[in-house]
């Protein structure tokens, strides 16, 4: 008897059902995402019910947050909260992070941004505008603002609207080793020194002969604190800066009477790239000289280990850096004295440059009223003086005034600590370095740019000219729609 | 009329796979065994399909679209692709890749064979073992980890190596500060890394080579180059072309080491092909573009694969 052979189960049938289960799988996933939920409008519609248990999931580091989230819990012990801790070597790596892990449907409540994400959260919708909050607590928030910088409010502003309070922040200021300083003879610099001053001291140590090498400067090639203080001082900037409209209902709720106040918008926009403007040039011309003339070491991309073992081992005399490392140096055992901080030395000007950082509503919270109260605890001086991050070692700057005093470095270091918020208060043309919408792929650009010119690959000419060609195709692929211009 | 019922009855049965499974017949015990052959092969395909087929086709599909997933995608057609090869960090990547991978795959299969022939010598026993582990301990380390050891032991100002290339006089050297140089040093990294793999390969290989082989050999006075060249070499070709395979589409997919240890850098000296790829795609949240780039990719390595396969009837000698 012949066998019905077409009616077996073949391996070719087989394989067309498997076939036709990975397309559907495959058109499945093809199609458009859920999108985010709209914000909620502040009032009580997303409220929980007090009684209700409502678990607020935070994008911060346990060790640090878990001291503001027992404080709030004392009066909101229907509160729960899940600390999700993401790293990166810089704030622009955790952005990545934190966006490929929303993309994969990640729900969170509240997250952290530093001024290299704000406005990339934000022109993604991502984050939302703190204002019909800020303004339904006026009391409330009176006296943290007045207790806060308004260039640190601006920077945190996007097209008018308030997106974070900030926490903390960090200005490039000059740290040095005063163990260097004291052996080539030189003191603590006048805070109006000059870019020769910088030179010649860095030179002059450098070139010191017996015992082992130190460096007279080193910087990480980044976007905050690499070559970008000598961009600010020497009068440049990698893209144009303007003042987005709006911001007024802040200004003159908030900051009335305040002269650093004056003349403040809605936040910051960069709307066009000018990397190999002259002052740029000149001013990566001068980094590549410093490296020709052994005073800096091979400049690499990171987040600032090498760099703290270079200062604390005696091996660098000086670095830009902000509030955060005299903790750091702390840590590493260097001894309260063996560090100090200066302004950044002037050259054109003595413009600064700084980034901020604080802790943000996703859009797409279910609980946005619950999550306003934690971020508003947060930013009180109850929550911010037990926040781990400025407890017990103070690892970063305070954005409060009132919290950058004697006390807090008294352990530490550094001498001059005031120097940390004299560079807002005494330079209030001090502005955040650029960071548009889409900062990640920009600050790409201008690292591996950065590192041609630095290589010697490229010269400082021939490396901004190519970085700025790529910046315009980038701007013209993508900046269209970053900012409301009509 | 009842003949016209049983033929209908026939064809549904005949239609319904199931139903033939259960026939009493030789037919019927035929399929019921291919059918619990299939039953055991139908978690890999499964697999096969939801991470392996199903993630290439969804890529084809998203490479022609622009999508940051957070807004709705919007259709480029072919426009990802023609960016793509005007994109002078894609092209440079592809081309980091091919130069790492030449470099690195030809020192991991050298390096592996000449140590796996040094371990065939007269050796006490433990002494080979000893070997045969401290060689292949690295392959089962992460990439991530040791290239930060690494990257450590190269630094160029607080490096050890340099430490004792200044203590004996010879100048620091740049391994990963240097464009020229940084593709070799990851290189090393990665042969460090996976040589055990291919030296564990090769330990299989030279020990199935029959003793009647090596001894008519050496009868025929081959000795030294000669045997290897015109006797263990070819006896070893399958396993050389299993360890070229295998390290081509590993070598072509290389991200972990220069990630750590450069960040593509200096400049974009040492970005490769999965790098601009994870890039575009998770870092600039242009999924659309990575896409592009992770399909031509698997085109590549679809291809090179191929020809290292056709190649192979000319080189390879089974026995």
């Amino acid at each position: 008897m012949a066998l019905p052979h077409r009616n077996t189960l073949t391996r070719r049938d087989f394989l067309r059902v498997s076939g036709a289960g990975a397309v559907s799988l495959a058109i499945a996933a093809c199609s458009a995402p859920a999108q985010p939920s709209a914000p909620a409008a502040g009032g009580e519609a997303g409220a929980a019910p007090a009684a209700e248990s409502v678990l607020l999931r935070i994008q911060a580091n346990p060790d640090q947050e878990t001291p503001v989230y027992e404080a709030f819990k004392q009066n909101n012990p229907n509160v729960e909260a899940e600390f999700i801790s993401v790293t990166g070597i810089d704030h622009e790596e955790v952005a990545a992070k934190m966006l490929a892990m929303l993309a994969a449907g990640e729900q969170m409540d509240l997250g952290f941004a530093a001024t290299e994400a704000t406005q990339l959260y934000a022109g993604k919708k991502l984050s939302l505008a703190l204002d019909d909050y800020v303004k339904a607590n006026e009391a409330d928030m009176q006296e943290y603002f007045a207790d806060v910088h308004p260039s640190l409010i601006e920077a945190m502003m996007w097209e008018g609207s308030l997106y974070q309070l900030p926490r903390d922040f960090n200005a490039a200021n000059m740290y040095y080793n005063t163990g260097a300083f004291e052996k080539a003879g030189f003191g603590h610099p006048d805070p109006d020194w000059t870019q020769e001053d910088f030179y010649n001291t860095a030179k002059t140590i450098a070139g010191q002969e017996g015992g082992s090498k130190t460096y007279g400067y080193a910087w990480i090639n980044r976007l905050w604190g690499s070559w970008m203080p000598w961009i600010f001082v020497n009068g440049g900037n990698i893209l144009t800066e303007e003042r987005a409209p709006g911001g007024e209902w802040m200004w003159q709720t908030f900051y009335t009477g305040d002269a650093a106040a004056d003349g403040r918008g809605g936040g910051w926009r960069w709307l066009a790239p000018q990397a190999n403007l002259a002052a740029n040039v000149e001013a990566l011309d001068f980094m590549v000289q410093l490296f020709n003339e052994d005073i800096t070491p091979a400049v690499e991309l990171g987040g600032g280990e090498t760099l703290q073992g270079f200062f604390t081992s005696g091996t660098l005399a000086m670095t830009p850096a902000g509030g955060f490392w005299s903790g750091g140096l702390a840590n590493a055992g260097m001894e309260n004295g063996a560090f100090d901080v200066q302004l950044f030395p002037k050259w054109k000007n003595q413009r600064h440059q700084f980034g901020t950082g604080a802790l943000f509503l996703f859009a797409g919270t279910k609980n946005p009223d619950t999550a306003w109260e934690y971020y508003k605890f947060g930013a009180s001086k109850e929550g911010m003086e037990v926040n781990g991050i400025f407890t017990p070692v103070t690892l970063t700057t305070p954005s409060r005034r009132s919290m950058c005093n004697a006390e807090r470095f008294a352990n530490t270091g550094p001498e001059h600590w005031e120097v940390f918020y004299s560079t807002l208060d005494d330079h209030p043309d001090t502005a955040p370095i650029p960071a548009p919408p889409i900062s990640n792929p920009m600050t790409t650009l201008f690292t591996s740019y950065t590192a041609r010119a630095m290589s010697l690959e490229m010269t400082p000419q021939q490396a901004l000219d190519g970085m700025q060609k790529e910046l315009e195709d980038l701007y013209a692929r993508d900046g269209e729609g970053m900012y409301n211009l009509e | 009329m009842s003949t016209t019922v049983a033929v209908n009855s026939q064809k549904r049965r005949s239609r319904n796979p199931f139903a033939l499974l259960f026939e009493n017949t030789l037919a019927g015990l035929r399929r019921r065994r291919a059918a619990i052959g299939y039953l055991f092969l139908l978690p890999t395909i499964l697999g096969i399909i939801v991470f392996t087929a199903g993630p290439i086709l969804v890529s084809l599909g998203l490479s022609f679209f622009r999508w940051d997933v957070f807004s709705p995608p919007r259709l480029l057609g072919w426009d990802n692709y023609s960016r793509m090869f005007s994109d002078p960090r894609v092209l440079l990547g592809f081309r980091n890749t091919f130069f790492f991978v030449v470099v690195a795959i030809s020192m991991q299969i050298a390096v592996g064979l000449g140590i796996a022939l040094a371990l065939q010598q007269r050796m006490p026993t433990w002494m080979r073992y000893y070997f045969r582990t401290a060689f292949f301990l690295p392959f089962l380390m992460s990439g991530a980890a040791t290239g930060i050891v690494i990257g450590y032991m190269l630094h160029k100002e607080f490096g050890p190596v340099n430490y004792y290339l200044t203590m004996i006089g010879l100048p620091q050297v740049p391994w990963v500060n240097s464009p020229n140089l940084v593709l070799f040093t990851i290189a090393i990294a990665y042969v460090w890394q996976n040589m055990g793999f291919t030296l564990i390969l090769f330990i299989g290989g030279l020990n199935n080579i029959s003793t009647e082989v090596l001894e008519a050999a050496d009868v025929d006075g081959a000795q030294g180059f000669k045997r290897f060249w015109h006797v263990i070499l070819p006896m070893v070709s399958p396993t050389l072309l299993f360890a070229a395979v295998t390290g081509v589409i590993g070598g072509l997919q290389i991200f972990d080491q220069p990630y750590v240890m450069t960040r593509g850098g200096p400049g974009d000296a040492s970005r490769t092909a999965v790098m601009v790829m994870y890039e575009s795609a998770f870092k600039n949240m242009e999924i659309g573009y990575g896409s592009a780039v992770a399909v031509i990719l698997f085109i590549v390595i679809l291809l090179v694969t191929a020809a290292q396969f056709s190649l192979s009837k000319r080189w390879v000698f089974y026995q």
